[in-house]
């Protein structure tokens, strides 16, 4: 039994970072239809703060990687999406597939090749003993944050002014405008808390592993993307649960494949990712009326 | 783009038959090539190994066309059949001792295997084809964004068995050393010909003209009887096919094949320069992968130090894809459909078309409309 409820919880934190993940991934899809490859590159960039900065002092490393995550969301709309508003979803996909691609150069440029280590929170790689149970206190602490992060952006979606614009731009971008909806500002506020919410991620990650390399986001953004397909892009609430079911197979298959089969854990989590799609093309909580974005 | 039949010769009064315009269409991407690979062997020698890389990019980016331009369904995954024709490749011609001690959990069959090159680069193909054909039973039922992260779902599936299924491959993560380079640059220029040629053919054919029908318009196309799905499973296994040629090419070029080599980078690479030239058209594909492999080339001089006179310029490594990447994001904000327009290349003496369109299904020529969208609402609906 105690196995068992070690790996439920293993698998809960895991699906929790992709679930951030792919929530970010999906609030920037509902305002601009734009699926951010480049996602990735914004968690990377917060990481790179978060070590570097870390050993000077953690407050200042924390607010870093948040500043860096928001600066480099909207310095990629300002710069590339911004020209394409008018262009395709595919089109969108893959000039942030070539962002992406452009500034993991960059930071092997500026950071080099090999990884970057240094203790982000050492404090929390420590494991407690309840009941026999060994938690990780990075565990218990990734599920609180992403917890509180997936309330506050619940309750700022649902209760707040600005909150219940981004969800009518989400809606319906042109009509959200004709009704007077300052759509700038809308982006602004959508591509800061992808920000925020990549920041959150990194901050696991580093935590995690110690160590950022120029690939670091890419893994995260991946499933967090893959998630959110299979939830319904154009359902924040769908992309959510997508990218927590990514993570939590991932974890679950990682503990309990038998040792030959271990190797094939991603690509028994890209199986079951299609054979969902077979199922639900749109994903699974887009509902009916999702079939226009051919 | 085919649509009109015949034009008159300006102050003659003959009609140019139909066959001539339409070849035309494909003579012209072949000359360039063929101009282009003569031209580069001839004067600069040095330059002979990236040509034959070029080429072998050359074929995979006209496979990738002959689907994603016909279909009009981004794909991530052709890639996965790239792995598999270089897969394919290096099993059927690595020296078969070689093979067994870098390859020692290896499958029975495919430890006996060999094949002469030729008939070596057809069952490749056919592996390829094979591969899509399955996988496009289950992916091509699904429509724009899902379908490009489902074929990425694909290339990572391959990729991540190739890489740890020891009886197909190498142990995890290790490389198949020892590929024999099997043709000179002279036929690898004559296959990727053959292969242009091909996928321009699939490309005249009944089946490719419903498809592009169903790219213009997926609510018209079923409505006039045409399967989608169907012709899209056709268009993939076609383009699978040719990408399993361009992987084998790939794969002897290289001489050493990996998993890992087939990632997000090459795959990147390969849509930069469907995207640069034109998704919509082979000629676009043609355009935009020597035009990219040349500046591959240039910059890769720059990386190692290139002297102009006295001052030596050098850059620092990986700009290559900052540039190539920098540049596709360019084109994709200033000319979205690519520097062909996405149009095949036209009868040079054609009276003006009255009928050319400049409606929105042909985004690169309405920037007035774009302006306008820009402007107004921000995006369209």
């Amino acid at each position: 039994m105690i196995p068992v409820i070690q790996s439920l919880i293993d698998a809960t934190s895991a699906g929790a970072v992709y679930a951030l993940a792919a929530l970010g991934i999906g609030l920037v899809f509902g305002v601009l239809r734009l699926a951010n490859f480049a996602n990735g590159e914004i968690i990377t960039g917060a990481a790179y703060a978060l070590i570097l900065v870390w050993p000077l002092s953690w407050p200042l490393a924390l607010a870093a990687s948040v500043v860096v995550a928001i600066a480099l969301s909207l310095l990629m709309d300002l710069a590339v999406f911004r020209w394409m508003r008018s262009q395709s979803a595919a089109s969108l996909l893959i000039a942030s597939f070539g962002v992406s691609i452009l500034l993991q150069r960059a930071y092997e440029g500026i950071f080099g090749v090999n990884v970057r280590t240094g203790a982000v929170a050492p404090a929390l790689t420590r494991s407690v003993n309840v009941g026999g149970l060994r938690l990780s206190m990075l565990a218990i602490v990734a599920i609180i944050l992403a917890a509180v992060l997936l309330i506050a952006v619940h309750f700022f979606l649902t209760k707040s002014r600005m909150g219940l614009q981004v969800q009518a731009a989400a809606a319906n971008f042109r009509e959200a405008r004709i009704l007077g909806i300052r759509s700038g500002v809308m982006i602004a506020v959508t591509l800061g808390m992808s920000g925020i919410l990549a920041a959150a991620v990194a901050f696991v990650l580093t935590t995690q592993s110690g160590a950022v390399n120029p690939t670091f986001g890419v893994q995260a953004t991946l499933f967090g993307l893959i998630g959110a397909v299979i939830g319904g892009l154009n359902r924040i609430g769908g992309a959510l649960v997508g990218g927590f079911a990514v993570g939590f197979a991932l974890s679950l298959f990682t503990t309990w494949l038998p040792s030959g089969f271990g190797d094939f854990r991603v690509a028994l989590v890209y199986l079951l990712v299609i054979v969902v799609l077979l199922i639900a093309p749109n994903g699974i909580f887009a509902g009916r009326t999702a079939k226009e974005r051919t | 783009m085919t649509s009109s039949r015949t034009s008159r010769l300006p102050l003659v009064g003959w009609r140019v038959p139909h066959v001539v315009l339409s070849l035309w269409t494909l003579i012209v991407p072949l000359v360039v090539i063929w101009v282009v690979a003569s031209a580069v062997s001839n004067l600069l020698p040095a330059a002979s190994i990236d040509l034959g890389y070029a080429l072998a990019t050359l074929i995979i980016v006209v496979a990738m066309w002959s689907f994603i331009g016909n279909s009009g369904v981004l794909s991530f995954g052709h890639l996965a059949f790239v792995a598999v024709g270089a897969w394919t490749m290096s099993l059927l011609t690595i020296n078969p001792s070689v093979k067994s001690s870098i390859m020692p959990e290896l499958a029975p069959f495919l430890a006996h295997a060999s094949a002469n090159p030729y008939a070596a680069l057809l069952i490749a193909g056919v592996a390829g084809g094979v591969t899509a054909l399955v996988s496009g039973f289950a992916l091509m039922r699904l429509h724009g964004l899902e379908a490009g992260i489902a074929t990425f779902a694909l290339l990572m599936l391959v990729l991540q068995v190739l890489t740890y299924w020891s009886a197909v491959g190498p142990k995890s993560g290790q490389s198949m050393t020892g590929v024999p380079r099997s043709f000179d640059l002279q036929s690898t220029l004559v296959i990727a010909l053959i292969v242009v040629v091909l996928a321009w053919g699939y490309g005249q054919s009944r089946s490719a003209r419903m498809l592009r029908a169903s790219r213009e318009n997926a609510q018209a196309a079923p409505a006039s009887g045409i399967n989608i799905t169907w012709h899209r499973i056709i268009a993939f296994a076609i383009s699978g096919a040719l990408a399993g040629v361009g992987g084998a090419m790939w794969a002897q070029t290289n001489r050493v094949v990996q998993a890992s080599q087939f990632g997000l980078d090459f795959t990147f690479t390969t849509i930069a320069m469907l995207v640069v030239g034109g998704m919509l058209s082979v000629w676009g594909a043609v355009v935009g992968s020597l035009l990219i492999s040349a500046l591959n080339h240039v910059l890769g001089l720059l990386e190692n130090g290139m002297h102009i006179g006295a001052v030596v310029i050098s850059l620092p490594s990986g700009s290559r894809l900052v540039v190539v990447a920098a540049f596709m994001v360019i084109i994709l904000i200033f000319r979205p459909a690519g520097i062909t327009g996405g149009r095949e290349v036209t009868w040079p003496f054609r009276p003006p078309d009255p009928f050319l369109r400049r409606g929105p299904a042909d985004p690169g020529r309405d920037e007035q409309e774009m302006v306008m969208f820009q402007t107004d609402s921000g995006r369209v609906g």
